[in-house]
């Protein structure tokens, strides 16, 4: 008897042994929405280790998306880098370009990249793409979207949202109360958001922000980023229905809570927020069109770092399938208030209901047909930034032009890309 | 006498309401912060400025605290984190400061302005240089990483130079006629005349790493050692939403509640090691 109880522990000790010799991962993950979606980012992880017993997840904070990627990138360059992280969708054209991430097909295996890339909305693959191949796959994603307070508008005797930048700036202007009581229009202005929505008012405006193929040019200086930082401005100096100075997302959201501003941009990921925060009627609507109709992506993509082993790739990738199938990412869409960038997402029951309940979850990937790569360039955050400084600039000084602006951002855009160009467009020989 | 008390009084009394102003502005944001946390309606509203409570308190915020963080484990390891990393601290600034301050060797001078380097580092520098090493040693991922870099402080070592240099040399050389050793001389005559600079250097230490953030985030991926700042901002944060600042003003006052408490029972004490240095 107790030889036996002895043996059947023994073997229970290998079976547990062979269970805990599964391949450990970390998975680096930022919270760029509120911090419930890092507990249930956890949540998803838990039930991942759960779900099979190859591999084990531990999911890492990371905080911001810049603290992200300093933190991501500082490990990979001590030697170790992480196998799976949550990376900001833009940037992953830079760590491509700096050798510091995989392509997807070294992690890929049997699975036919092509095909499962075909299942993702088309405006979402440029940013996974670099040089022809898939270096991430796409997880969170947004797009600017206009969020209105349909109480205000019917106050103001207002039927429809806005279409055209014309329509908007009366809106803006039927909306506003005098002294910045009530403000017809607020945005976003601090980094990140801010260089984001110049390019979504120069897309509308009818151009193009950077050159897409090509991570060395960038378009700032020409007339339809012009257009978009005039427009901009005028809001705050010229109409006086917007306030002046810089503006955080965080007080744009709270300012149309509070019933201090009729209509923001904000992201698409902040709906899940406004729904549940928002005691007013409210609804969402396209970003106005000056030319088009036109917005870029933003968000979130999953990337794997150079210098993991076979068996971290082949477990980052069983990770990343599992989190990215039509099933996950629908229900983090749900969460969250981010579109699901698997259009397969959309065709499951739980999601149908969703969105027949909350139709205006479904805004933006009606916008997704108009919708655009987020720029990505040789060094991004340096080149957007560039533009960010002469938007602030233009916001706090009433004096400056948007000529003087665009001309500034330009230069010093150009100066950053310099030594890429010089390496590779403008070497001859 | 009663006329001329007057005139005294009338400055006296404009002095204590200047004081009175300009603790109420230095406190602003502790005030706001403690209205915040028990504000009903935390995500914002027309009334989240206001400093002036104006409504009936709740508990909310506070609950939704302590359930979504897992702040004895946070404590704990920034307990560990400060404590591990004061106490060899005091050894290694103790003996660097000695030397720097008793043993004349060569290059001593240049050796300190060297060492005083460090100040004008700026930590983000050395993110990666300082995590490639810890790699090595086998420290990443570990509270002792965390630690190791500033166990060797510039700034104590030079705080513990001028103190040492306070003290007359009298005293340890009647302590080596009694037949001391140098070790002898630094424990029982040295370190109990410099406990002012030793707390007050404490002090600074403490406060800086309860508080800090990015490096603590960059070396701890295990989610069983993270420390409260990254916990706060683990659950906390927000980017494209709006903020509970409700939630984020109860928890950053659990975070400097112990700090608080500490600073509320010993200020005499503390006030006393940045007036007094050394000897008289």
């Amino acid at each position: 008897m107790f030889f036996r109880s002895a043996v059947g522990a023994l073997c229970a000790g290998l079976i547990a042994s062979s269970a805990v010799a599964a391949e450990r991962i970390e998975f680096m993950f930022p919270a760029p929405v509120q911090g419930k979606l890092s507990r249930e980012m956890q949540k998803l992880v838990k039930e991942f280790n759960a779900s099979q017993s190859d591999v084990e997840v531990v999911g890492v904070f990371t905080g911001s998306y810049d603290e992200t990627k300093v933190k991501s990138q500082a490990a990979a360059e001590a030697g170790k880098p992480p196998a799976v992280v949550l990376m900001s969708a833009n940037f992953a054209t830079e760590l491509a370009m700096n050798d510091l991430i995989v392509p997807m097909e070294q992690l890929a295996g049997d699975t036919d990249l092509g095909a499962m890339m075909e299942e993702f909305w088309p405006a979402v693959r440029p940013n996974a793409h670099f040089a022809g191949k898939v270096y991430s796959i796409p997880f969170q994603n947004s797009t600017p979207i206009l969020y209105y307070n349909k109480e205000h508008f019917k106050e103001a005797g207002i039927e429809m949202a806005p279409e055209t930048w014309a329509e908007w700036v009366d809106a803006a202007k039927k909306l506003a109360k005098p002294d910045g009581e009530r403000w017809g229009i607020m945005m976003p202005s601090n980094y990140d958001y801010n260089g984001w929505l110049v390019q979504a008012l120069t897309m509308a405006n009818g151009g193009q922000f950077y050159n897409p193929v090509y991570p060395g040019e960038i378009y700032y200086d020409h007339a339809s980023t012009q257009g978009a930082l005039k427009f901009w401005r005028d809001f705050a100096h010229q109409h006086k229905v917007m306030p002046t100075g810089v503006t955080d997302s965080k007080q744009v959201s709270t300012a149309f809570f509070s019933g201090k501003a009729s209509m923001i941009v904000l992201s698409t990921g902040a709906l899940s927020f406004v729904r549940e925060n928002a005691k007013f009627d409210y609804d969402v609507a396209f970003m106005p069109r000056n030319i088009r109709n036109s917005v870029p992506i933003g968000g979130a993509s999953l990337v794997s770092f150079k210098g993991t082993s076979d068996a971290q790739k082949k477990a980052a990738w069983s990770f990343i399938s599992w989190l990215t199938s039509a099933e996950k990412i629908g229900h983090w869409s749900r969460f969250t208030g981010y579109f699901a960038p698997r259009q397969t997402a959309y065709d499951l029951p739980e999601m149908k209901k969703f969105v027949a309940e909350n139709p205006d979850a479904l805004r933006a990937v009606e916008q997704l047909a108009y919708a655009g790569p987020w720029i990505a360039t040789y060094n991004t955050v340096a080149v957007r930034k560039a533009v960010e400084d002469e938007m602030q600039a233009l916001l706090s000084d009433p004096e400056l032009t948007y000529r003087t602006a665009a001309a500034r951002a330009q230069e010093n855009a150009d100066k950053v890309l310099a030594p890429y160009a010089e390496q590779t467009a403008l070497s001859l020989q | 006498m009663r006329p001329e008390l007057k005139q005294w009084a009338a400055p006296g009394a404009l002095l204590a309401a200047t004081m009175c102003a300009v603790v109420f502005l230095w406190s602003t944001p502790f005030l706001w912060m403690l209205v915040a946390s028990f504000r009903p309606d935390s995500f914002g509203g027309l009334g989240m400025a206001s400093l002036f409570p104006d409504f009936v308190p709740t508990l909310k915020s506070y609950r939704y605290a302590i359930e979504d963080g897992d702040w004895p484990l946070w404590f704990l390891n920034s307990a560990i984190l400060v404590t591990g990393t004061l106490a060899v601290q005091l050894v290694t600034i103790s003996l660097a400061g000695y030397a720097f301050a008793r043993i004349s060797f060569p290059g001593k001078e240049a050796l300190f302005y060297l060492f005083l380097l460090q100040l004008m580092l700026a930590p983000p520098v050395l993110i990666v240089p300082n995590l490639t090493t810890l790699v090595h040693l086998g420290l990443y991922d570990t509270l002792i990483g965390v630690m190791a870099p500033y166990w060797g402080s510039a700034f104590g070592t030079f705080l513990m130079r001028q103190t040492f240099r306070t003290i007359p040399k009298d005293f340890e050389e009647a302590a080596i006629i009694d037949g001391a050793t140098w070790w002898q001389v630094l424990r029982h005559v040295l370190l109990p005349l410099s406990l002012p600079g030793l707390t007050a250097f404490s002090i600074v230490s403490v406060v800086y790493h309860w508080n800090e953030f990015l490096w603590p985030l960059m070396v701890i991926n295990d989610p069983d050692k993270m420390v409260l700042t990254v916990g706060l901002v683990s659950f906390a944060q927000g980017a494209e939403g709006a903020s509970d600042w409700g939630l984020i003003a109860a928890g950053t006052l659990f975070i400097m509640a112990p700090l608080f408490i500490a600073f509320t029972a010993f200020q005499r004490q503390f006030v006393n090691s940045f007036m007094s240095s050394g000897v008289k």
